[in-house]
C-alpha cells in the first residue's frame, strides 16, 4: 500500500473546480516534484493531503487512512505530516527555539529539557545552530524557511510536504535552502514538493508529477520526463520556464 | 437652602471620583468577561456559535446604555425585583462593555494571518492550543492601545449612571448644584476632574500605539 494514496480528487471553490479527479500514489522513500503553471492545482493538491483543504469528491489516504473523513483525527495525523510554506509562517512573536519546541511541547508533552536538545539537533540539521535564540525577524527569508523546515522536522514526520518553499525568496538565498532538501533526501525523507525550480527537481526527485488544468497532465521519471516530454503541454511549459 | 460653593465641596466631588472609578472597574471587569466570551464566539469554527456572537453585539450596539441602565434599575423593579443603582448599572455596564470590547478584541484576533492558524494546525496543535499559544499572544499587543481607548470612553459614560441615582463623579455635581446653585462652576470643576482621569490614559494610548508601529 503506498503512503499516501489520491484517488479521484475534485476540489471546487464554488464554481470553479481546481482539481478534476486526481490520483496520485506515493511509496515510502520516494521524491515527488509537482510542477505546472500557477493555478493548475499543484498547491490545492498539497494541501489536500494533510487536510488543509477540503475535498469535494474522491479520497486521500495517508499510511491507510482516510484524510477526508470527518472520523480521522487530523491532529494525530498531521503530527506524522509535516508541512512547509511559501511564506515561512514562523511565529513572530518566539524565538527560534520555542517556534520549534512549541509543538513537541504541547501536543506531544516533552519536557523544556528535552525539547531544546531537540531544537539544537533540528537546527544543526539545516545550519544554523548558532540561531537557537534568534527571534524570526532578525533573520534572512533563506534562514527562516530553514527555521520553519527545523519545526517540522522536529516533529520528526514521516512524510514531507513542501509548498513552493523558494519562491519568496531573493534568488541568491534558494541555494541553501535547496541544500537542506537535498540532505533530508540523502537521510530517506519521502517528500512532495511544489516547486518551479526545474533544475532541482531533475536532479533530487526520483518522478515529476506535471499538472495542468486539474489534471494530473503528465508524469514519470524526473530524468525522462523533463527531457523527453510526452505532451505539448509540458513542453510548452518547460520551454516557458527554462528561458 | 442655598449656601455658598466651598472648598470642602470640592473635596466631596473629588472623593465621588472613587465611585466613578469603582463603577468603571466593575465595568471593565464585567465586560471582559463577557467580552473575551464574544470574541471567541464571534471567531468559532461553528456557524451558530458566530450568529450568536453577532447577535449580542449587534442588539447591544444598536440600543443606547441608557435604554440599559432603565431596563434593569426600573425594568425590573416593575416586575417585582427590587434592584440596587450599583447592581442595577455593574449589570448595564458590563453587557454594554462586553460587546464593545468583543468587537475589539474579535477586530484583533482577526487581525492575525490565517496562515498562522494554519502554521499551527499543520503541527498538530489543538483549535484552543493554536489560539492560545499562537493567535491571542499577537493579537494581545495590537489589542492594548484601543482597549485603552475604550477604556476612556468608559470612565465618561458611567456619568449616565447619574439618572439611576449611582452618587459617582456627576451626580455629585448635580447635588453639588442643588445646594449652592453655581451649576456653571461646578460642571466646570466636574469636567476638569473627568479630564484629569482620561487625559493621562489617552496619553498612555496613544504611547504604546507609537511603540507598536515602531516594533513592526
Amino acid at each position: 500500500m503506498s503512503l499516501v494514496e489520491l484517488k479521484d480528487v475534485v476540489k471546487r471553490y464554488g464554481n470553479n473546480t481546481v482539481l478534476n479527479g486526481v490520483s496520485l500514489g506515493v511509496e515510502k522513500g520516494e521524491i515527488i516534484a509537482i510542477i505546472g503553471r500557477s493555478g493548475s492545482g499543484k498547491s490545492t493538491m498539497l494541501r489536500c493531503i494533510n487536510g488543509l483543504e477540503p475535498i469535494q469528491g474522491g479520497s486521500v489516504a495517508f499510511d491507510g487512512r482516510i484524510v477526508n473523513d470527518p472520523a480521522t483525527d487530523l491532529r494525530e495525523l498531521r503530527q506524522h505530516v509535516g508541512i512547509v510554506f511559501q511564506s515561512f509562517n514562523l511565529f513572530p512573536h518566539l524565538s527560534v527555539e520555542k517556534n520549534i519546541t512549541l509543538a513537541p511541547k504541547v501536543v506531544k508533552g516533552m519536557q523544556q529539557s528535552e525539547a531544546r536538545l531537540l531544537a539544537e539537533a533540528v537546527l544543526r540539521k539545516v545550519g544554523l545552530g548558532e540561531k537557537i535564540d534568534a527571534f524570526p525577524d532578525q533573520l534572512s527569508g533563506g534562514q527562516q524557511q530553514r527555521v520553519a523546515i527545523a519545526r517540522s522536522l522536529a516533529m520528526q514526520p514521516v512524510l514531507m510536504l513542501f509548498d513552493e518553499i523558494t519562491s519568496a525568496l531573493d534568488p541568491e538565498l534558494v541555494g541553501e535552502v535547496l541544500k537542506v532538501l537535498e540532505e533530508m533526501a540523502r537521510d530517506g525523507m519521502t517528500m512532495i514538493l511544489v516547486t518551479h525550480e526545474i533544475g532541482f527537481a531533475r536532479k533530487v526527485a526520483n518522478r515529476v508529477v506535471f499538472m495542468h488544468q486539474g489534471k494530473i497532465w503528465e508524469q514519470g521519471p524526473a530524468a525522462a520526463t523533463l527531457g523527453n516530454p510526452n505532451t505539448l503541454e509540458l513542453e510548452t511549459f518547460l520551454s516557458a520556464v527554462l528561458h | 437652602m442655598i449656601r455658598e460653593l466651598a472648598l470642602i465641596d470640592v473635596l466631596y466631588l473629588i472623593a465621588a471620583m472613587r465611585w466613578t472609578l469603582a463603577l468603571t472597574a466593575i465595568a471593565f471587569l464585567g465586560g471582559a468577561f463577557f467580552g473575551l466570551f464574544i470574541a471567541l464566539l464571534r471567531i468559532a469554527p461553528f456557524a451558530p456559535a458566530r450568529w450568536l456572537g453577532a447577535a449580542y453585539v449587534n442588539a447591544v450596539q444598536g440600543t443606547p446604555l441608557l435604554a440599559w441602565l432603565f431596563v434593569f434599575f426600573f425594568g425590573l423593579s416593575i416586575v417585582g425585583v427590587t434592584v440596587s443603582p450599583w447592581i442595577a448599572a455593574a449589570a448595564a455596564y458590563s453587557i454594554y462593555a462586553g460587546a464593545f470590547l468583543g468587537e475589539i478584541w474579535r477586530g484583533c484576533l482577526q487581525a492575525i494571518p490565517q496562515t498562522q492558524w494554519e502554521a499551527g494546525a499543520s503541527l498538530g496543535l489543538s483549535f484552543s492550543a493554536q489560539l492560545r499559544y499562537i493567535i491571542v499572544p499577537q493579537a494581545f499587543r495590537l489589542a492594548i492601545p484601543p482597549t485603552v481607548g475604550f477604556l476612556v470612553q468608559l470612565i465618561k459614560n458611567t456619568s449616565l449612571a447619574a439618572v439611576v441615582g449611582f452618587i459617582e463623579l456627576t451626580r455629585e455635581g448635580q447635588l453639588t448644584t442643588a445646594t449652592t446653585f453655581r451649576p456653571f462652576t461646578v460642571y466646570l470643576i466636574v469636567a476638569a476632574l473627568y479630564f484629569a482621569l482620561c487625559f493621562p490614559l489617552t496619553q498612555v494610548s496613544r504611547r504604546l500605539e507609537r511603540r507598536l508601529h515602531v516594533a513592526r
